[in-house]
């Protein structure tokens, strides 16, 4: 990162949700099959049967470079969606989602791994869909691999490894690929004891280097670990942001 | 999607650190987006011919020994038992069997590459149209291997010079590629909406193949109803291979000209389709 650049440019924050909706249909009828769609049609009648539900009403998020904001709230209010917004991989029903930088999320761990591949194809298929060149990845791979901690067992189909391995493989490639956002959905409860403080540990280093952070978490005391900010949503909408001290505070006596 | 990836304004704090903004004016990723995944478009090809091809015994073998097995299979049966009057007739099959073969696959295969990818598609981010291209890819691999097995053969026993014809092999072979994309397309996403589009695609290629010139030319079909017959997209292109690999001999400009065209236009409404739809496919596959 250069600093040496006059005049400044105006900062640009590396995560901006602006008046984000977004909006599923929960069916009470899907039509999937192709004859019961030409007789809807024919007949006239709906096509499905479904009412909207807005998972996010009028959303709004501003991530400065180098924050650490973790989201917290009860199942179902959100909080996922706003990952996978801030990622790409839903688009929003209205308003912009904007982001400056390489985004890595970590959303399911292990969601992108072929179980008849070995670790260290894994790691290569796993590496570029998240965006690295061949260049990046050859310079990178040693570091995925040593992080993960089981070097014997690369050549060995994924299939073939524990739950905790996979995991532990998967969060290797995310954070050794060296984004500016990272984003992880619920994922450190992997791996045992000792891989959590290694994950840790880098995570902080990451944060140390300037890098930006969201992380859905119901682990309260991983996120004031972690996170500087909090973000309470509640019914698709921003209860509370601040401080996480006090936001935890505040749900942890709401939630009793 | 709509990407505006700006590397230009705003690379001010630090090289190559992209800004995009997404937004629900849908748009189509760019080709300079497509570009910037290639890699990802390499990786799953190289990862679908790995999970293909180890573990078997003879690997890519297969590949090759399946179809001409069933061109063995259709010379037996339409040069002995139901006679079609075609000089060469292995010579005839050969050269627009494994056309037909790499869109029947293709085809196959757009209808569950949506599916198969649903968890890595709700985890990552990336162009979708990777998918459908990779997954086309995989096939024009094997495609590549197999055409040319079969031109080498047309050169030791069939061709008595290598006709002139040959140099427009690469253009019908991007026409075919445009066309079996631009069934894919479409395809890929109707599959995610209805279930049974994987039932009716057999049934439908099925037909498709005998109402193209593949075992049989299209001089066999009876004048009067040969514009009928042409609306079926396939029966241009078949015809096209036809022409410049068996019979060695230039295409008619109306056809070349008319081929590409309906191939790009089918690979254009195609993609179209796809880009409406892909977004909502992440979501429910």
């Amino acid at each position: 990162m250069s600093v040496l650049r006059s005049p400044d440019p105006p900062i640009q924050p590396a995560v901006l949700l602006e008046n984000v909706v977004k909006q599923f249909y929960v069916y009470s009828h899907r039509t999937t099959s192709l004859r019961e769609w030409f007789i809807r049609a024919v007949r006239r009648r709906p096509i499905h049967i479904r009412r909207a539900e807005f998972c996010l009403k009028g959303f709004n998020l501003r991530v400065e470079r180098g924050e650490s904001v973790a989201l917290i709230g009860p199942n179902g209010c959100g909080k996922s969606t706003v990952l996978r917004l801030i990622a790409g991989i839903y688009v929003p029903t209205t308003g912009t989602a904007t982001t400056a930088g390489r985004v890595a999320a970590v959303i399911e761990l292990g969601a992108g791994f072929n179980s008849d591949l070995t670790g260290a194809d894994n790691i290569e298929f796993y590496a570029t869909v998240m965006g690295l060149s061949r260049k990046e990845l050859a310079r990178r791979v040693d570091q995925i691999v040593e992080f993960a901690g089981f070097r014997d067992f690369m050549e060995m189909p994924v299939k073939y490894y524990s739950s905790g391995m996979q995991a532990r493989l998967a969060f290797s490639v995310a954070v050794n690929v060296e984004p500016d956002i990272l984003l992880m959905d619920e994922v450190l409860a992997v791996g045992d004891r000792s891989f959590q403080e290694k994950c840790l540990e880098r995570l902080q280093s990451f944060q140390a280097r300037g890098g930006t952070m969201v992380v859905v978490s119901h682990d309260l005391d991983l996120v004031r670990k972690l996170c500087s900010r909090a973000v309470w949503l509640q019914d698709g909408m921003t209860r509370l942001d601040g401080k996480v001290d006090e936001v935890l505070e505040a749900y942890r006596s709401s939630t009793g | 999607m709509n990407e505006n990836i700006d590397t230009g304004g705003l690379s001010a704090g630090s090289a190559g650190r992209p800004v995009v903004s997404r937004s629900s004016d849908r748009g189509r990723a760019s080709i300079r987006e497509l570009w910037a995944f290639r890699n990802l478009l390499r990786s799953l090809v190289v990862r679908d011919l790995k999970i293909k091809y180890q573990g078997s015994m003879i690997g890519i073998a297969w590949t090759l020994l399946n179809p001409l097995l069933t061109v063995a299979i259709l010379v037996t049966v339409f040069s002995h038992v139901i006679r079609i009057s075609v000089d060469h007739y292995w010579a005839f099959l050969l050269s627009g069997f494994f056309v037909w073969n790499f869109i029947q696959q293709n085809v196959f295969h757009a209808t569950s590459v949506l599916q198969n990818h649903a968890a890595l598609n709700r985890s990552v981010y990336f162009p979708r149209e990777v998918l459908i291209l990779g997954a086309m890819l995989t096939k024009f691999v094997e495609f590549l291997m197999e055409f040319a097995i079969v031109l080498i053969l047309l050169a030791v026993f069939y061709y008595q010079t290598v006709p002139s014809s040959l140099i427009l092999l690469p253009w019908i072979v991007l026409v075919l590629l445009m066309m079996t994309v631009g069934l894919m397309f479409p395809l890929a996403v109707m599959a995610v909406y209805f279930r049974d589009v994987q039932q009716a695609v057999p049934i439908a290629m099925m037909s498709l193949f005998y109402l193209s010139p593949i075992f049989y030319p299209v001089e066999m079909i009876p004048e009067a109803a040969r514009p009928f017959y042409y609306l079926n997209p396939l029966v241009g292109l078949m015809r096209l291979f036809h022409v410049v690999v068996f019979q060695g001999a230039w295409p008619t400009m109306t056809l070349l000209a008319s081929v590409s065209a309906v191939a790009f236009a089918v690979s254009l409404t195609g993609y179209l389709i796809f880009s409406r739809y892909k977004d909502v496919c992440v979501e429910i596959a």
